[in-house]
């Protein structure tokens, strides 16, 4: 299962596709504090990285995924900075 | 395990597809024209991709990608469209109606698997 | 037969019976669509069956049948019985064919004249053949821009500059793709990321985000909100394939140098809020900022504590610069004066970087930190790296997992460096202090006390030693790393092919080394290109694989380093440059007789030598094989060539593995020291001045048979030579492969030095590579023996 949902930690594995991207975006709406664990994530749906780009959920494990670290990690944790 | 949906009216062209996905090691479901398609999505059948040809009887490949559009669970699910160098316009017909790409015939294993490999991320 | 084939004769039984019933009842009643929507299916079929397999004849002629009865299903043309006709003749025609295959597995022979009447027939009421299949192929409505357009401002300009700087030295170009997917492109199962992830040879790849998000209570997560901007250098073919089924959402630019850098100088910055709104992934970026402020901060300190001047407010100066790039916001400070880098700081720290909450300013922002895991570094030449990093981090490494790894600032590593250097210096004087105690105090046991703990402090300070070079030790990967791009890129501009490999790529060196190294690798690999591998087709009429085998190669070998640069092309005619050399005036006319061919090879690191009779546009840019020696020879390395006519070259540099510390020996002239690098000394003879001879107007001396010309080192520096004596001390070296003696006074030991460069009234002395300090506190000379054999055959 690419989504492992709990109250207000997620972690998603392996091929994230659209899918998922309701069930996600669902649980980010409701938890409190989110925080997501990306590390046995190989890919995120466009559908599903841009609602962690909008909802800015804490990322508690950086992917493994070499495409995933380089290119959206730092998205990801700069959006995270930029929170006040 | 990844399971492909061939809708094509031709004997040897669905032979010929289905053996190149078998031995890629996909399972192979198999309709003979866009409403045996519609029936099998109905019955719960429920393929990560669905190939399809343009011209068939009974039911043609965009009505059928129309149509699959509207099946549970087959919002998402990459559609192709087996087309010839001349049905140009079909493809953006079939576009509009929900279609994902499309093969030109004689589809070979290399341009199979290389398509399925780009509209389905199985990284 | 096989499966397949049996499956479509059977197949083809069924059609033709359909179209042969259909086409009779459709000349019956030719208003029917479904009758013509059956035919049509037929054909079709057939066409799309056929290509499964070897028979062009039998694709085309159901091509033209198809073309035909797509027309009349669309109205566009009536179905007469000329037609019909003619279809049913294509259809017999077909079922003739048919049974030859099912005997012979192929079509008969006359195929292709039977069905050359047909198709023409069958496309006449269409006008004539089909224009070229390849349009209907082509770019399929991928927009391709010439210049530099507005979205190319989503990437930085630093990286733009060096970008264009690149692509400048390469004369190639670079392919820049603007993706905006369609709002519900989900619906039709795109998935963009996952099509971006696919893109051949990505440099780079800017995610755009939204100016605005919808709030979270209204947003659709089904509705496409972001974009791509891509930098690669895969093909314009590659990209439009790739992107072949969304053409209407994708911009595709080719640009080159020219086109980047008037977009870099001629377009107004992005606008604050813009920024915001697009991440160009930069793992750094962060980091790299708070390292910034800490610059600055240091940089307003030091200014508070009191004036700064000269070579130091350019070193400062330069720092400011460095931070204000990586803080996005470049100022040039190129000769500014105090007043003015202060206020610079000032305006940095104030606006462009405002600190995170509860971040500590100034020192405490930079400890060493625990590196993060193995970022993909990018292969960034040190060089700019050191430059463009304020804090310097060219020593960067991949961490492994599991271990800790301190990212450690490059000048505190020099700093040790030098501390090593001085702790070899300081050691030295102990044995002068040993000959001191002897000499001066008699107290020879004294003297060997103090050579025991000599031997002590030499273990630990080489040990030490060597713990820092490790320290600064990088895999030659990091030089070989930019050369898969040069080689791809240089090759397809010449229309040749290439297949470049590396061996050894985790040979390391020191930084500084693999720094110098870069550029003599360029202009090697490039002359290699250039001049050394020949096209595919003069390969081919050579009898030799098409493709050109290139191999930069690295081994390690005691203290120093090996690297070889070596192709498969046509080699170096050693004829040819006699000739050359010659007629440029090089060589004599004797020279040119008794030249053997490898030291004819050598010739062309001579400076104003070049072979090729035009000079190319690539290798060509003033810089030969004497540049490439020189600057090798200046890190204390030296070049070699050997060359097989037809089979390739190679060249090989040897370099030491460390520029740090060089090995000297001390000898003496005149009463004064000087060093002379170890590497180049062969043996110390001392020679009865009775055995010295005399051949052709030079002092020659013979050893184990081989007669060694001898020159009087004090005479070549013009100093006073005392040529009293019974014995002759000489110190034989080689020199470019070619062995003389010295005559010196006195022999001393071998020192471990930091050799530092000439400056002052010293720097026109060409003879001399630097300065070192010595033990006892005197400042040694170190000859440089090019040089000085050089003005030995000058004089002579």
């Amino acid at each position: 299962m690419p989504l492992e949902l709990h109250d207000d930690t997620a972690t998603l594995v392996g091929v994230v596709t659209v899918d998922e991207v309701e069930q996600l975006v669902g649980w980010l709406r409701a938890a409190r504090k989110p925080k997501v664990s990306l590390r046995r994530c190989n890919h995120l749906h466009t559908g599903a990285l841009q609602a962690l780009l909008l909802f800015k959920p804490k990322i508690s494990a950086a992917p493994n995924n070499a495409f995933l670290a380089a290119q959206v990690l730092p998205l990801l944790d700069s959006s995270q900075r930029n929170r006040r | 395990m990844t399971t492909v949906m061939l809708v094509e009216d031709s004997a040897t062209m669905l032979m010929s597809l289905q053996s190149i996905l078998t031995k890629a090691g996909y399972d192979v479901e198999t309709a003979g024209h866009g409403q045996e398609a519609l029936d099998k999505l109905g019955k719960g059948v429920k393929p990560n991709l669905i190939i399809s040809d343009v011209n068939m009887p009974q039911m043609d490949g965009i009505t059928f990608t129309r149509e699959a559009r509207k099946a549970p669970g087959m919002r998402f699910t990459p559609i192709l469209m087996l087309t010839t160098e001349s049905d140009q316009a079909k493809r953006t017909e079939a576009k509009n109606a929900g279609a994902t790409g499309w093969l030109v015939k004689p589809v070979g294993p290399d341009q199979l698997l290389g398509v399925i490999k780009q509209v389905l991320p199985e990284i | 037969m096989n499966p397949l084939l049996a499956q479509f004769l059977a197949e083809a039984n069924d059609l033709l019976a359909s179209v042969d019933a259909g086409l009779l009842q459709l000349e019956r009643d030719p208003g029917d669509p479904e009758l013509v929507n059956q035919v049509f299916r037929a054909a079709h079929t057939f066409k799309g069956s056929s290509g499964l397999f070897d028979f062009p004849e039998l694709t085309r002629l159901t091509h033209a049948a198809e073309d035909l009865l797509e027309a009349v299903r669309g109205g566009r043309l009536p179905l007469d019985s000329a037609m019909a006709d003619d279809l049913l003749a294509t259809f017999d025609l077909i079922r003739g064919w048919l049974a030859h295959v099912t005997t012979h597995e192929r079509l008969p022979s006359g195929a292709g004249t039977d069905a050359a009447g047909l198709i023409t027939r069958l496309r006449a009421p269409l006008g004539g053949e089909p224009r070229a299949a390849v349009q209907a192929s082509s770019t399929g409505g991928i927009t391709t821009i010439g210049g530099a357009p507005d979205w190319l401002a989503w990437f930085d300009a630093e990286w733009l500059t060096a970008t264009a700087s690149w692509l400048d030295i390469t004369s190639s170009t670079m392919r820049f793709v603007r993706y905006v997917p369609e709002a519900d492109c989900f619906f039709r199962a795109e998935d963009p990321i996952h099509l971006v992830r696919q893109v051949p040879a990505l440099d780079r790849l800017g995610i755009v985000q939204p100016a605005t998000w919808p709030e979270p209570g209204e947003y659709d997560e089904y509705v496409c909100l972001l974009s791509f901007v891509i930098a690669t250098r895969a093909a314009i073919g590659e990209l439009e394939h790739l992107f072949r089924y969304v053409p209407e959402q994708v911009q595709i630019v080719e640009l080159d140098a020219g086109a980047i850098t008037r977009h870099v100088s001629g377009e107004p910055p992005l606008k604050a809020e813009e920024r915001v709104t697009v991440v160009v992934a930069e793992v750094r970026d962060s980091e790299q900022a708070a390292d910034a402020r800490a610059v600055l901060h240091a940089a307003r300190r030091t200014f508070e504590l009191h004036p700064v001047e000269g070579a130091h407010l350019r070193s400062v100066a330069r720092a400011v610069s460095a931070a204000a790039r990586a803080l996005g916001v470049p100022k040039d400070l190129t000769d500014a004066d105090q007043p003015r880098v202060r206020e610079a700081v000032d305006f940095l720290l104030a606006e462009a970087t405002p600190a995170p909450l509860g971040a500590a300013p100034a020192a405490t922002a930079v400890p060493i930190t625990p590196a993060e895991p193995a970022e993909p570094a990018e292969p960034a030449e040190p060089a700019e790296a050191a430059e463009a990093e304020p804090s310097g981090r060219a020593d960067e490494h991949g961490g492994q997992v599991g271990t800790r790894v301190l990212k450690v600032d490059q000048e505190k590593v020099d700093r040790l460096m030098e501390l090593v250097g001085e702790l070899n210096v300081a050691k030295n004087g102990l044995t002068f202090l040993a000959d001191a105690a002897e000499e001066e105090f008699g107290s020879r046991v004294l003297s060997r006390r103090i050579k025991d703990q000599y031997a002590g402090l030499h273990r630990i300070a080489e040990e030490l030693q060597s713990g820092v070079m490790d320290i600064r030790m990088l895999p030659i990967s990091v030089a070989f790393g930019r050369f898969p791009r040069l080689v791809r890129d240089l090759s397809r501009r010449l229309g040749k092919t290439v297949e470049l490999h590396t061996e050894g790529d985790d040979t390391m060196a020191d930084k500084d080394v693999i720094e110098a190294l870069v550029d003599p690798l360029v202009h090697l690999v490039r002359n290699s290109l250039d001049h050394g591998i020949e096209t595919a087709e003069q390969r081919q009429a050579a009898g030799k694989n098409p493709a050109a085998r290139l191999t930069l190669a690295a081994v390690a070998d005691g203290d120093a380093v090996l690297v070889e640069v070596s192709d498969d092309g046509r080699g170096v005619d050693p004829e040819r440059v006699r000739r050359t050399a010659y007629e440029k005036g090089l060589i004599s006319e004797d020279q040119r007789e008794s030249l053997s061919d490898s030291e004819a090879i050598d010739l062309v690191f001579r400076p104003g030598f070049s072979t090729a009779e035009e000079i190319s546009d690539l290798s060509g840019r003033g810089v030969g094989m004497d540049a490439v020696r020189a600057s090798v020879e200046k890190l204390g390395g030296t070049v070699t060539m050997r060359s097989k006519l037809g089979q390739g070259a190679s060249t090989r540099l040897r370099l030491p593995l460390s520029m740090a510390v060089t090995q000297v020996m001390v000898v003496s002239v005149a009463g004064q020291r000087f060093g002379i690098p170890v590497d180049l000394v062969v043996e110390t003879v001392r020679v009865p001045a009775a055995e010295m001879g005399r051949v052709l107007h030079q002092d020659v001396v013979v050893l184990r048979g081989d007669v060694v010309p001898v020159l009087d080192l004090a005479r070549l520096l013009e100093m006073p030579s005392r040529d009293e004596g019974a014995d002759r001390a000489i110190l034989v070296v080689t020199v470019n492969g070619q062995r003389a003696g010295l005559i010196v006074e006195q022999f001393h030991r071998e020192v471990d030095v930091i050799l530092k460069p000439m400056e002052g009234l010293l720097a026109y002395a060409d003879e001399f590579s630097g300065t070192a300090l010595l033990g006892d506190g005197l400042v040694l000379l170190v000859l440089n023996m090019k040089e000085v054999l050089g003005l030995a055959a000058r004089t002579a």
